[in-house]
């Protein structure tokens, strides 16, 4: 116990340097400091660790820190010590196991205690969560549902609702329910606003809306200078408009605290696109140093380790090695879409296409998939197929990180068919 | 702003029961009593709250059928209405879809459907209230303020309240859709009574009280109506701290008492309204035969619930869905929700359906509630009282088709929570009716249906001991009868529903029942109190008897 209540402390000093320069706490950091006074003042309190785990979990939310989960399994710990089985306490072990990806044991965790209560929104938000990140989304929607039906308007229901959709391609619908959540927010909760507008226009940037998207951006570095997902979106938009170099300035300025995996490739790939092929060769290696020792974790970035074996490492065997990986663990869309273009990059073109299309059979919107679609498509000689998911890539959004291969692709295809039909005429 | 700060919201978006009834001492019988506020969810939502239903067969004031022999069915929403509470007393909601549904191939599933769905019109939207009305001049004062209410166009009615009825008849034994019919006469919803100057409800009362609608010989009203519900529900959730009688121990009715016309603790629902809609409906169109069945029929027993519904946010666009509506709570038997069901799954309970009950019979036959009323006599009554143990298999005819409500033979279903009616029993005289039901010798009881002066909170509690079951073993060891006292002396000490004391300065002097206090005619409900003279009694006050004799009601 010692030993976790001295991290803690240890966190929390960092937290008065870090508030010391704003001169606030964030509601978590505020709640770990009133959590440990109440530890402090009453030790045998079960409620108070419980207490401390909830706020921790917040906390490694709000900063992305993996050690801030294992402290909140400490603290759930020592609350079931003092009181075996107690209900809160067996919440915060799903929260906790949620925020450390191991979403088959939330979903194993969260189930008797759904059974138990079945009136307890935030643990149909559990079960929908884990569902929804294992890429069981009919589960997910069914959960989701209830936590509508339960509380029709509650913003965890329709936040959840809303990601649902945007998976299942209803961007429309989706950016309803963010603004019904956006309508509830109090105007002083800057953070959540800013989360929000940063959703909505990654919903927009999805289907090529820059200018929608901008707004939306402007308006949440407005509320929230400097929020961490506004910037990686802002530069994921930069990219689109072909502004490289402020997309690269971006992600270096994302990356300054607290890097992850994820966000270490963006800014390889911006730097890759903008031409600084030294810089970017860097990056990529930096990349490859953080991701690969978490290839067998439940925290991973074994998407983008594909991609990245792919398309710049060239190293096919290590791109469905990762891929299978992930695979077996869950069946996400994203997941779906990376193993097939592992597939496809080691020549299983026909099991490629398979896969592909169970990701595009739940109705994601993302230009991306089609444009690996086509490719595969194209790979099997289907020039029909082909030319139908490349043209779709650009309906959906014609400026998305992939529309100049689709373009390239769609060229190709004309090209083809103008040497066939010349061919044919020479005969 | 630092970055840690900047990372704020970085999680945000993550987290994001003839001869069948004859046995009715020495069977299983039922557990059960209202449910105003239940569950979290109509705790929120009131206007969608189901209070109570019920469900007998009609009778007139000589206890006769009606012609044809029908059901009727009351289910009253919306509770604790102060009459008083103007200016727009209580409408029903028009976001609401109230429904009652009837089992009739004993499945648990609805084999008909009756919808009702409300309408407002503002009739004078300059009007500063909602019912408004003085004299019995045509031009009011002088065009200010409206005549008195004596009918639906008055435009002192200014919140006018219309309803329409669907019918959806499913076919047996098929999965084909229903067959759907509407009303297309205007009904109009009684409003709530301001008082004497401002409208003459009963007038409104008869006029909304409407026969052979469509020429499909149902009845139908709507109104704000007297709640039909007593209880000392103060003594109840002071966690079972009901009024001490002669008996000397609280909640342990004497003989007497127990034979009493009367009260001798407070109707906390007293004074209080409730919005009811009832339905009159010729047998022959509930049994799955098409015929008035006797009561030693297997086809004779229907089951009986309704619903409120509310729009459905869904989360999925173009997802099918069985309904386009979410079902926000339902209510069969009383007091199951309240009383059975874990507050954890109160609301899950109120949005599931019957035929999916069997996930609840846990509660069912285990009920928390009878280890909490044998642990508080244990201290009232050391030794005296202790319940069957579970599982309390002799509850399952109040959800399931058994005897002693439904004929021997009779497909006994899935556990599901209906309100269950033998139609083949004969109605029993008003006069000679017993509040406690099948307990009490009356087998057109509670909890055979269930009329609206059956005392289902004093059968709840001593069905729930099982003070009224033989085969059932009580006592320390379980060895011994259980229909012993005080296990079948339990009760509140409100054995009736108080009756409207204002009905003379109503105008109301003839519809009453002598001994039930209810209407002796469809819809059977009483007047809704003035808000001018509503008397809410509470404990200390006069209202109750002793013997026959009038006195202040207990406080202790």
């Amino acid at each position: 116990m010692q030993a976790w209540r001295g991290s803690i402390l240890v966190i929390l000093a960092a937290a008065a340097v870090s508030s010391a320069q704003v001169g606030l706490l964030s509601p978590a950091e505020e709640k770990i400091q009133t959590a440990e006074k109440a530890i402090q003042n009453n030790p045998q309190r079960y409620q108070n660790y419980n207490d401390l785990a909830f706020a921790l979990v917040s906390w490694a939310r709000e900063i992305s820190d993996a050690k801030c989960y294992s402290q909140a399994a400490e603290a759930v710990e020592k609350s079931l010590s003092l009181a075996p089985g107690n209900f809160e306490a067996l919440k915060a072990q799903v929260e906790v196991l949620l925020g450390q990806r191991r979403w088959k044991e939330a979903l194993e965790c969260a189930r008797p205690l759904n059974q138990r209560t079945p009136d307890d929104v935030p643990i149909w938000g559990y079960l929908a969560e884990a569902a929804f990140a294992l890429g069981d989304y009919d589960e997910s929607v069914k959960a989701t549902q209830w936590m509508l039906d339960l509380r029709q308007n509650n913003a965890r229901g329709l936040l959840r609702a809303a990601e649902l959709r945007v998976v299942h391609g209803y961007l429309d619908g989706a950016l309803d329910f963010y603004n019904q959540v956006y309508q509830q927010v109090p105007p002083h909760e800057v953070a959540q606003i800013a989360s929000i507008l940063t959703h909505m226009a990654g919903a927009e940037l999805m289907r090529g809306r820059v200018e929608s998207a901008q707004k939306l951006l402007d308006q949440a570095l407005q509320q929230f200078p400097g929020y961490y997902l506004s910037i990686e979106t802002l530069a994921r938009l930069r990219a689109a408009q072909g502004n490289s170099r402020e997309a690269v300035d971006l992600w270096r300025r994302r990356n300054q605290e607290l890097p992850t995996p994820e966000s270490l490739y963006g800014l390889a790939q911006a730097l890759e696109q903008d031409g600084q092929r030294d810089q970017a060769k860097a990056a990529y290696a930096e990349f490859e140093r953080a991701a690969t020792p978490l290839v067998d974790q439940p925290a991973n970035a074994n998407r983008e380790l594909v991609l990245y074996n792919v398309t710049y490492a060239h190293n096919p065997a290590q791109a469905l090695r990762v891929a299978r990986l992930e695979v077996a663990r869950r069946h996400d869309v994203f997941t779906l879409d990376a193993y097939a273009w592992a597939l496809a990059d080691n020549g299983q073109y026909a099991e490629a296409k398979a896969q592909m299309e169970k990701a595009l059979a739940v109705g994601t919107q993302d230009a991306a998939f089609f444009y690996h679609a086509g490719v595969i498509a194209s790979k099997l000689n289907d020039r029909s197929a082909a030319e139908h998911y490349f043209k779709e890539s650009l309906d959906l959004n014609s400026v998305s990180t992939v529309s100049a291969q689709v373009r390239q692709e769609l060229q190709s295809i004309e090209t083809r068919d103008r040497s066939g039909q010349a061919a044919a005429r020479g005969k | 702003m630092t970055k840690r700060r900047a990372k704020l919201a970085l999680g945000i978006m993550a987290i994001a029961a003839g001869t069948v009834i004859a046995g009715l001492m020495t069977v299983p019988s039922g557990l059960e009593a209202s449910s105003h506020r239940e569950a979290p969810i109509t705790a929120l939502d009131t206007k969608a709250d189901i209070t109570d239903i019920y469900a007998f067969r009609s009778y007139d004031a000589n206890g006769h059928d009606t012609n044809p022999p029908s059901i009727t069915i009351v289910m009253c929403v919306d509770p604790f209405l102060e009459p008083a509470n103007g200016p727009n007393w209580f409408p029903f909601d028009p976001g609401v879809l109230y429904r009652i549904l009837i089992d009739n191939n004993n499945s648990g599933l609805p084999g008909l459907i009756f919808e009702f769905r409300f309408h407002t019109t503002e009739q004078s939207p300059a009007l500063y209230t909602g019912l408004a009305g003085f004299g019995s001049n045509p031009n009011g004062t002088n065009g200010v303020v409206p005549p008195q209410i004596n009918d639906f166009s008055n435009p002192g009615l200014n919140l006018l309240q219309s309803y329409t009825v669907t019918i959806e008849q499913y076919p047996q034994n098929s999965s084909a859709p229903p067959t759907v019919s509407s009303t297309s006469q205007t009904l109009y919803a009684v409003p709530a009574n301001a008082g004497p100057r401002t409208i003459n409800y009963a007038a409104l009362y008869q006029q909304g009280t409407y026969t052979n609608v469509g020429g499909t010989g149902i009845s139908v009203f709507a109104g704000t109506v007297d709640d039909p519900f007593f209880i000392d529900l103060g003594g109840a959730f002071d966690t079972g701290n009901f009024r001490t009688g002669s008996s000397g121990v609280p909640g342990v009715m004497t003989a007497a008492e127990d034979a009493t016309n009367g009260n001798f603790a407070a109707d906390t629902v007293s004074g209080y309204a409730v919005n009811a809609i009832a339905i009159q409906v010729p047998i022959s169109m509930l049994t799955s035969t098409g015929n008035v069945e006797p009561a030693t029929s297997p086809h004779a027993t229907i089951g009986i619930w309704g619903t409120t519904n509310r729009n459905q946010v869904v989360v999925l666009p173009g997802t099918p869905v069985k309904s386009p509506t979410r079902q926000v709570q339902r209510l069969g038997n009383p007091l199951i929700n309240e009383l059975i069901i874990g507050t954890g799954a109160k609301d899950f309970w109120s949005m599931s359906t019957p035929s999916g009950d069997s996930q609840f019979a846990g509660y069912d036959l285990n009920p928390v509630f009878v280890t909490a009323v044998d642990a508080l006599y244990n201290v009232l009554l050391p030794g005296a009282l202790i319940s069957p143990p579970p599982p309390r298999t002799d509850l399952l005819p109040l959800v399931e088709y058994l005897p002693p409500i439904a004929a021997a033979g009779t497909k006994a279903g899935p556990i599901a929570d209906m309100l269950r009616l033998n139609t083949g029993v004969p109605p029993t005289a008003p006069g000679s009716a017993n509040r406690l039901g099948l307990l009490g010798g009356d087998p057109a009881g509670f909890p055979n249906g269930r009329r609206l002066a059956d005392d289902v909170v004093d059968v709840t509690l001593r069905v729930a001991v099982g003070g009224v079951l033989a085969g059932n073993k009580c006592g320390a060891s379980h060895n011994s009868a259980c229909n012993v006292f005080p296990n079948n002396a339990l009760g509140d000490g409100v054995n009736v529903n108080d009756v409207d004391l204002d009905l003379a300065t109503d105008g109301v002097t003839n519809l009453v029942e002598p001994n039930t206090h209810f209407h002796t005619s469809f819809p059977y409900l009483d007047y809704c109190p003035s808000g001018r003279n509503r008397v809410h009694i509470d404990p200390g006050d006069p209202g109750c008897t002793d013997a026959g004799s009038p006195i202040n009601c207990k406080v202790n």
